[in-house]
């Protein structure tokens, strides 16, 4: 049986550009405008990877801590920025608790699956933990950013309902609790999805990448089931966490709803 | 009886920006057991002083005591639990309407000193004309007039100290009409201490008691 890494040598690399002339010749074609960005793409391609490529070899050899730590921060931080960007219901950027609720997901979940589950030695390894950690934080990035966008959209849709509530008495809580369910909901919905299709229509791209690299296909299938389920984990943990921090953001020190949200409103002079 | 106790809301020049921005002022008082009726011209501003009294708005200035008591000496909560505001489309809740009646008495604030009580429900829905067996309806199939009426008693169920009462004879016709306002004239004589403020058209309140009337104008001042 085969096993081990096919290598790609610098030549065989340099022919990968052919693909590109391939993309490059459509866009021609069809005068799409794109050879500009396309070849821009391919130079980008090939020098960020290259880097990250030397990055990651330094940090693997080195394996220490405070590096592999600080590297998650960072991670942690950039997907933070990236989730807010994303959110267009949400009147402001929240980085700061989209940041706090990413690290607490990710290092939660992924402490209990390289500590607990995986247990490389020692158990930080940088090989197992860098790409875990990476992982985690690219789903659950976009669960975030899906949840805190459908707060924001949910109550402005149910204006009426959360005020309504309020009049009777609610506490803040009591009347955004409806859509703080559906906030989750939607975080949730893609891995959910992702779990029932997996392996059947999809082939997750770390299996993909582990047969690849020469791994025997059950312990790839093994391992991706680890990661599907450490994925679920740290979205839920992470949708909860922002949504927690985030829903009192809607209303005023006064429990009343802010007038951001009121922008939709119709009804009454 | 002095005449501040008979003072029951009493409103200093309390200011506001309306939805388009423009700044009111207003001062009025409502008296215990009476009614004060805002009027003015649509969009000056008539909604968004019922939802600023009832503390789901912040005013620019002044201020507003229940009592003789200022408003912020009074949790927020709780405020809007004594000053209830029942909107014009009150908000229908999935479910029955008896549900809807109900769904108040889930809140931490109602149900720790309040019960729901279903019989005065069906009354209070007979003196409104709406028949007992509505109590099983999908309340997502009321009428207007019918989804207002729910609200009004959904608002009186709670037991509230002043009901801010935003357009109800809108959706009526004549005879829910005097229906509604004969309804709250008996809301108002049945316990001493409470009070009404109703955004209304003139012509509309006759028969309420100890009626005052306070008209807002349109002030040319954008902000």
């Amino acid at each position: 049986m085969d096993s081990g890494i096919v290598p790609i040598s610098g030549f065989q690399l340099a022919l990968s550009v052919f693909l590109v002339v391939i993309a490059g010749a459509v866009s021609a074609l069809l005068r799409l405008g794109l050879l500009k960005s396309l070849a821009w793409g391919t130079v980008r391609t090939f020098v960020q990877l290259t880097f990250i490529g030397y990055v990651l070899k330094y940090v693997f050899s080195e394996n220490r801590l405070w590096l592999i730590s600080l590297i998650i921060v960072l991670m942690c931080f950039i997907a933070a920025r990236a989730s807010v960007s994303r959110t267009p219901n949400v009147p402001h950027y929240p980085v700061v608790p989209a940041f706090w609720s990413l690290l607490a997901s990710t290092v939660l979940v992924g402490f209990l699956v390289v500590r607990v589950i995986i247990s490389p030695e020692p158990w930080y390894s940088a090989r197992i933990v860098i790409p875990i950690f990476g992982m985690i934080l690219g789903n659950s990035m976009n669960g975030i950013a899906l949840s805190l966008d459908r707060l924001y959209g949910e109550a402005k849709a149910r204006t009426g309902e959360v005020e309504g509530l309020l009049a009777f008495g609610a506490t803040p809580w009591e009347a955004i609790r409806g859509c703080v369910r559906e906030a989750v909901r939607a975080g949730m919905t893609p891995i959910i999805n992702s779990l029932m299709v997996v392996g059947v229509v999809s082939l997750p791209g770390m299996m993909t990448g582990q047969i690849l690299g020469g791994a025997d296909p059950h312990e790839a299938v093994r391992y991706q089931i680890v990661v599907m389920l450490m994925i679920a984990a740290a979205v839920a943990i992470g949708c909860l966490l922002l949504v927690g921090f985030s829903y009192k953001k809607l209303f005023t020190p006064e429990g009343a709803l802010k007038d951001e949200i009121f922008h939709s409103r119709r009804q009454g002079s | 009886m002095t005449m501040d106790m008979m003072k029951l809301l009493e409103i200093n020049s309390l200011s506001y920006l309306t939805g388009n921005s423009r700044r009111i002022t207003v001062s009025a008082v409502l008296e215990e057991g009476g009614v004060l009726n805002v009027r003015g011209p649509s969009g000056v501003g008539k909604t968004t002083l019922l939802r600023t009294l009832a503390r789901l708005r912040e005013p620019l200035e002044g201020t507003v005591l229940l009592k003789g008591k200022p408003w912020t000496g009074y949790p927020p909560v709780q405020w809007r639990r004594m000053v209830h505001y029942a909107a014009q489309k009150p908000v229908v809740f999935d479910g029955t309407v008896e549900e809807n009646l109900r769904k108040p008495f889930e809140l931490a604030a109602v149900k720790s000193d309040l019960e729901y009580n279903r019989e005065k429900a069906y009354r209070l829905m007979e003196q409104l004309l709406l028949p007992r067996g509505m109590a099983e309806q999908d309340a997502r199939t009321l009428s207007g007039g019918e989804s207002s009426r729910m609200g009004l008693i959904r608002a009186v169920m709670v037991d509230p100290v002043i009901l801010l009462l935003d357009e109800p004879l809108a959706a009526l016709d004549n005879r829910a009409a005097l229906a509604v306002l004969e309804f709250i004239s008996a809301w108002l004589g049945e316990v001493p201490g409470r009070g009404v403020v109703l955004v209304s058209h003139a012509g509309e309140t006759g028969g309420m008691p100890r009626l005052t009337t306070v008209e807002l104008e349109p002030v040319e001042e954008g902000i």
